[in-house]
């Protein structure tokens, strides 16, 4: 579903430069749940942003579905981001203007589709906001406001959902509901990739790939009771 | 939801953001529609003083002058003809007049006589010793010409044997209200004296015109005859030439000078506001830009959400320009009424005006202007806020 071939990302000039990612190659499969762990610095927020489209690419390709994703101009990135691609960002990242109901709709009033207010009524009673729907992000919690940003990157049905430390906000108990919510979605056939430096979090994915100065050291496939290893090897 | 909900909405939250940018379109506008409004009635108001200013034609005796001479020798202007009009031309005169007004003015409907026709005899003659000009008018439309004219003391002419004195006159004659004059030994009873005018009718004795025609014996004749057409803009060299062309014995002569002079000036006036206008419009607009800039740049974060969920460039730009439109409509209107307001205070120190109207057609003029800039002002840092990529707009918060 999603191929990522020596993919690469240098920041700044020549004399300055900060490699990001080191030509690394990845194929995510539908219905993948895909941990990406890493000290900090190790690229990982920046591997999430270029499968997203938020950041170009310095080398190799990226394929979702059969089509070249890395080189996108901005109209088809809007287009990948109304309904193939969809982001659960560590900062939620609601508007503060809007209920949370308005928010999960927000990405429906830009596709143009309108009278989908229940789907997205169901989408905040799956994420057990049905009672709280009409609250601002102001007077949510962390917690809440996560599970808002979830139902609204669910709205549009896309193939493909990326999340960047979506439990790095919060505390055990709250964190613990997101992954749970993840777990489910997934469960239900969602792809989803989320970034993170908890090792707690990434062993609920079906899959851990870890990351160090750019590059994959290790992929482990998360059986349910198997030990967290340390990370590298 | 549509998208203007979601604009609404935001609108909403950042109340206060929004009132300083409506503010700032509010300033620049009223500014503009102030100094509209007071060059409008200033125009106004000269216009109407200048239809009130005197007469626009002066009907005088024909009289041919002829130099005389003799070889070298110069014996001065010899005048032939008569030096008066007979008042039995003024039928004739008031016709010309009044169709060549209809003509030129087809909205004017009135059916009685339209411009006002004000006969003058002027007698020189001594009285208490004095040697003085004795005017003998039309009460009523005498009155409508000489409108400046102010009763400093007593009354207007309002019976046959009445006589009103210029203030110096008055003065000269040691005269007070009350007092009978006698003039060629028939007595006028001094009703009223005027105020001082700066001009010769300050030495000059007002009385009805039939009786000093009588007094003196000259029934039917007249010195001049004033003709105030009572518009702005009347054709008066066409009536002057229409006057002496079917009329023999009278020469006319059009007093168009002044009112040009005025108008000219008042051009200049209109000249200089507007250009303050627009150095306001050019400030104001950059206060606009400012505001709105700040105010776009403040919600890069949010606009970078909007785009994650898939805003398009497009969306991103009509979203920003809703929001302008609505506060340059707001600060249009808002505008107007304040510089409508503002020009009721400017207006009296400026021209002396102390009927400043609303000028309705200014109202769409101040909206268009303040969605202009509103709209000019959101364009740019609008399509520089979509320039961003998305990650940075995360970053930067």
């Amino acid at each position: 579903m999603l191929e990522m071939k020596n993919i690469s990302k240098v920041y700044g000039n020549a004399v300055n430069k900060v490699t990001a990612l080191n030509n690394i190659s990845l194929t995510i499969e539908k219905g993948d749940y895909v941990a990406v762990m890493g000290p900090s610095g190790s690229g990982k927020s920046t591997f999430l942003n270029v499968i997203g489209g938020l950041d170009h690419l310095t080398g190799g390709k990226i394929i979702l579905e059969g089509e070249r994703i890395d080189n996108l101009t901005e109209n088809e990135l809007v287009r990948l981001r109304r309904g193939k691609i969809s982001y659960v960002f560590q900062q939620y990242h609601l508007l503060r203007s809007l209920t949370a109901l308005e928010n999960v709709l927000l990405p429906l009033t830009f596709c143009g589709i309108e009278g989908k207010k229940t789907r997205a009524i169901e989408l905040l009673e799956r994420v057990g906001l049905g009672k709280r729907m009409n609250h601002k992000p102001n007077e949510l919690s962390g917690g809440e406001q996560q599970r808002v940003a979830i139902a609204r990157a669910l709205v549009n049905d896309s193939m493909l959902t990326l999340a960047d430390e979506p439990t790095g906000n919060m505390d055990q108990k709250n964190g613990q509901a997101i992954l749970d919510l993840f777990e489910r979605l997934n469960k239900n056939g969602q792809t989803i990739i989320m970034v993170t430096h908890n090792p707690e979090a990434s062993r609920r994915a079906k899959k851990t790939v870890f990351l160090q100065d750019g590059q994959i050291v290790n992929q482990v496939l998360n059986k349910k009771k198997q030990k967290y290893n340390g990370g590298i090897k | 939801m549509k998208l203007y909900q979601v604009v609404l909405k935001d609108i909403l939250r950042r109340k206060r953001r929004v009132l300083f940018a409506i503010l700032g379109v509010v300033i620049g506008t009223m500014t503009v529609v102030s100094i509209l409004t007071t060059a409008t009635a200033g125009q106004e108001n000269i216009t109407a003083q200048l239809e009130k200013y005197g007469a626009n034609l002066s009907l005088l005796p024909a009289v041919k002058s002829v130099d005389a001479g003799l070889g070298t020798l110069n014996l001065g202007i010899v005048n032939m003809g008569d030096n008066y009009i007979t008042d039995d031309k003024i039928p004739k005169i008031q016709q010309i007049t009044d169709t060549l007004i209809r003509e030129y003015r087809p909205d004017i409907k009135d059916v009685g006589n339209i411009a006002t026709i004000a006969p003058t005899l002027f007698i020189s003659t001594t009285v208490k010793g004095s040697s003085v000009v004795i005017a003998g008018i039309e009460p009523q439309e005498e009155l409508q010409i000489k409108s400046w004219w102010q009763i400093a003391d007593g009354k207007y002419l309002d019976g046959a044997d009445q006589a009103l004195l210029g203030s110096q006159a008055a003065a000269l004659l040691n005269t007070k209200i009350g007092d009978t004059l006698d003039l060629n030994n028939t007595p006028f009873t001094v009703v009223g004296i005027l105020g001082d005018s700066g001009s010769d009718e300050d030495y000059q004795i007002f009385v009805p015109l039939a009786t000093l025609q009588r007094a003196f014996d000259k029934q039917g004749l007249i010195s001049t005859i004033d003709i105030r057409a009572l518009c702005n803009g009347c054709p008066v060299e066409a009536i002057a030439d229409g006057i002496n062309r079917d009329i023999p014995g009278i020469r006319a002569v059009a007093v168009t000078q002044i009112a040009a002079t005025e108008m000219g000036m008042l051009e200049k006036i209109n000249t200089f506001m507007f250009a303050i206008a627009g150095v306001t419009l050019i400030v104001g607009g950059f206060g606009v830009f400012n505001t709105l800039m700040t105010s776009i740049n403040e919600r890069k974060k949010d606009i970078g959400i909007m785009r994650a969920v898939g805003a398009s460039r497009g969306q991103i730009i009509k979203a920003l320009v809703y929001e302008a439109t609505l506060v340059g409509a707001f600060g249009g209107v808002l505008g107007y009424f304040a510089g409508t307001a503002l020009a009721y205070g400017l207006g009296p120190i400026i021209f002396k005006v102390t009927t400043i109207s609303f000028v309705p057609l200014y109202l769409p003029v101040a909206i268009g202007l303040a969605l202009c800039i509103a709209v000019l002002a959101t364009l740019y840092p609008a399509f520089r806020a979509t320039k961003i990529k998305v990650a940075e707009s995360f970053a930067s918060v």
